[in-house]
């Protein structure tokens, strides 16, 4: 790996400090593509002279349900044109068909969970970004069938171009979205990776030098999203006394990440993760003005409105039913909401965990931390370009 | 303010491994899954042939489901309602088979076992029909082969790698051989055997454990022609 380092550092001219880190980017970078490559049916589409794909498992169990209850929509549709009671079955169909339909490609749980990862954002907000998402994908499926369709009388052609051009600006969000979290989170890497060295070689104090505590999130990362653990650990006499001494140096030189507010610390991307030796700004603690962070990776991911809602809010239309589809696409909405928000909650709390077990090495855990969310920025990013390149298919409106 | 407390435990190398073995299991489940179909096709197909035996090009009629049926004719205009003649779709075929180019007509040929690039030029004549009272829309189209066919294994084979369109084979005699010769055979092989219903029951649905899925099983729809 060393050998690996010096070529990497002096294939980019990077300083001696940099060349683990540098590594870790590269090879996760050439990771996230490798996985996202390799996982998606589109280098089938790459190679159609290839086998064709087979699902099986859990893949071929979600998708197959995906189906039913999908084609299971439209005919209760069709029923509700006769009776009325049809509609809450309908309903329960949607919602669902919603949460299974999650499980499938274009709903932005890969971005939220990337993102929340990648932020030091609690679960609540992460289920609160996956409702926003969801509730943004209804509107943006509702608008063009309401826009195109009923006021403009449009074709699937027009409502195609519509999505496509949405699709775009939706990709390039996420790309953007991406690059700065990447370069904040890589900041904050580099800057750990140094706290961390520094640390060792003056090692045998207990007490850490200042520096550690400039590392981002303040060097004790036992203070983790779920503030919980956090005050069990103060609580517990039993627990190690580095945990202990930990804590009370964060209270001594680290005031600006005292984690008794009761948001937690969820230093948003517009944030530098280190050097904020002032206290926290208001904007920082969430609460209203705390949706403005969020709102790039709810806009990113809930631009891009789900084909299959608007292929049926057609059929709805065709049959005289519209307002049963656009209700439909709501409790839609709800499920797929619950799904990302339940994978949303598993990210945080694997990172939790993640940064539970890190204590036990003090300064590396702060490094392993922030390769995460470097990890997970890189895979933000690695996704807004695949998407836009095409590589991974996306849900298609075009095709007939 | 509620949060989940998480007993504390102490976390030996068995448990770091777990844990991080579940932030890599998150990582590669947030990677998009299978897309699952939206559009539904019923497939009639015909093998054309030279009077040489050789095979010469595919015609393809493919059948939409009602919904997609009702998508795609939205806000078309038909002198009669409900009633969309060949000229009314005129429009609407040619952005099809535009679109189609990109995903080469889903149709692949294998010779002998060997899968032939780009084996196919462009549709030479295609056409909508509606049918009023399934409302049902069914594109014809025919792809003739850059060089003419023959060998004693013929493979066509009709899928959609992304998985967006799920085509399955009309019942009774889908496949039909025109003009092969007479000692030509045409086998098919389906993803998957329950019949497809344009516009399913809600009963039918469940009952059926497929519901016109290939799950666990290849999506594509194999036509094979043995010529001894």
């Amino acid at each position: 790996m060393k050998a690996v380092d010096i070529a990497v550092s002096r294939f980019l001219g990077l300083p001696d400090d940099a060349k683990p880190v540098a590594t870790f980017l590269i090879c996760s970078a050439l990771i996230a593509a490798g996985v996202v490559m390799c996982t998606s049916p589109a280098v089938a589409q790459a190679s159609p002279f290839g086998a064709a794909p087979a699902a099986s498992g859990f893949a071929g169990w979600v998708l197959s349900k995906q189906a039913i209850f999908y084609r299971a929509l439209s005919a209760t549709i069709l029923m509700a044109k006769n009776d009325g009671s049809a509609l809450w079955t309908l309903m329960g169909i949607a919602f669902v068909y919603g949460v299974f339909h999650a499980a499938g490609p274009g709903h932005g749980k890969a971005v939220i969970s990337s993102y929340l990862l990648a932020n030091d954002e609690t679960w609540r907000r992460g289920v609160a970004l996956s409702f926003a998402s969801a509730l943004v994908q209804s509107f943006t499926a509702i608008l063009i069938v309401g826009v195109a369709a009923v006021l403009l009388g449009g074709t699937a052609k027009m409502m195609g171009q519509a999505v496509r051009v949405i699709e775009i600006a939706s990709y390039g969000l996420i790309i953007l979205l991406g690059s700065r979290l990447l370069w904040v989170k890589g900041l904050g890497l580099i800057r750990a990776t140094a706290a961390w060295r520094e640390q060792h070689s003056g090692a045998g104090t207990d007490h850490r030098h200042p520096q550690a505590c400039v590392e981002p999130d303040c060097g004790h990362p036992i203070h983790n999203s779920f503030g919980a653990l956090g005050k069990r650990a103060d609580g517990d006499g039993g627990q190690s006394g580095l945990l202990q001494r930990q804590h009370h140096h964060g209270q001594l030189h680290c005031d600006a990440c005292d984690h008794d507010h009761p948001h937690g610390h969820d230093h948003g991307p517009d944030v530098l993760p280190w050097g904020h030796a002032h206290g926290p700004e208001p904007h920082e603690l969430g609460g209203p003005d705390g949706w403005k962070r969020g709102l790039s990776a709810i806009v990113a991911v809930g631009l891009r409105p789900c084909s299959g809602a608007i292929i049926l809010m057609v059929f709805a239309l065709s049959q005289g039913l519209l307002w049963a589809g656009v209700v439909a696409t709501f409790v839609m909405g709800l499920g797929t909401a619950i799904t990302v928000a339940a994978i949303a909650t598993l990210a945080v709390s694997a990172k939790a965990f993640a940064r539970r077990f890190a204590t036990d090495e003090v300064g590396y855990g702060g490094v392993l931390v922030r390769g995460l969310e470097v990890g997970a920025a890189v895979l933000i990013l690695a996704f807004g370009i695949l998407l836009l390149a095409g590589y991974i298919a996306s849900e298609r409106l075009v095709g007939f | 303010m509620i949060v989940p407390t998480l007993r504390p435990m102490r976390i030996g190398s068995l448990g770091r491994r777990l844990h991080l073995a579940v932030a890599c299991w998150l990582l590669l489940t947030a990677v998009p899954a299978f897309a699952h179909p939206h559009v539904w096709v019923t497939m009639k197909e015909e093998l054309l042939y030279a009077p040489d035996g050789a095979l010469t090009g595919v015609r393809h009629a493919w059948t939409f489901d009602e919904t997609f049926s009702a998508f795609a004719t939205q806000g078309l205009s038909a002198k009669t309602k409900g009633h969309f003649t060949r000229e009314e779709l005129q429009s609407l075929a040619q952005t099809n088979i535009e679109s189609l180019k990109e995903y080469r007509y889903f149709t692949y040929a294998m010779v002998d076992g060997k899968k032939q690039k780009n084996a196919f030029n462009e549709p030479v004549d295609y056409w909508l029909e509606f049918d009023p009272k399934k409302t049902e829309l069914t594109l014809h189209l025919t792809l003739p082969l850059k060089t003419p066919l023959s060998a004693r294994q013929l493979v066509i084979e009709v899928y959609d790698p992304e998985f967006f369109v799920d085509f399955g084979l009309a019942e009774g005699n889908p496949v039909k051989l025109v003009g092969a010769p007479p000692q030509c055979a045409v086998s098919t092989e389906k993803p998957y055997d329950s019949s497809f219903q344009s516009t399913p029951t809600l009963k039918g649905l469940f009952a059926s454990s497929e519901a016109n899925v290939g799950m666990g099983m290849s999506f594509a729809n194999k036509l094979t022609v043995q010529c001894p």
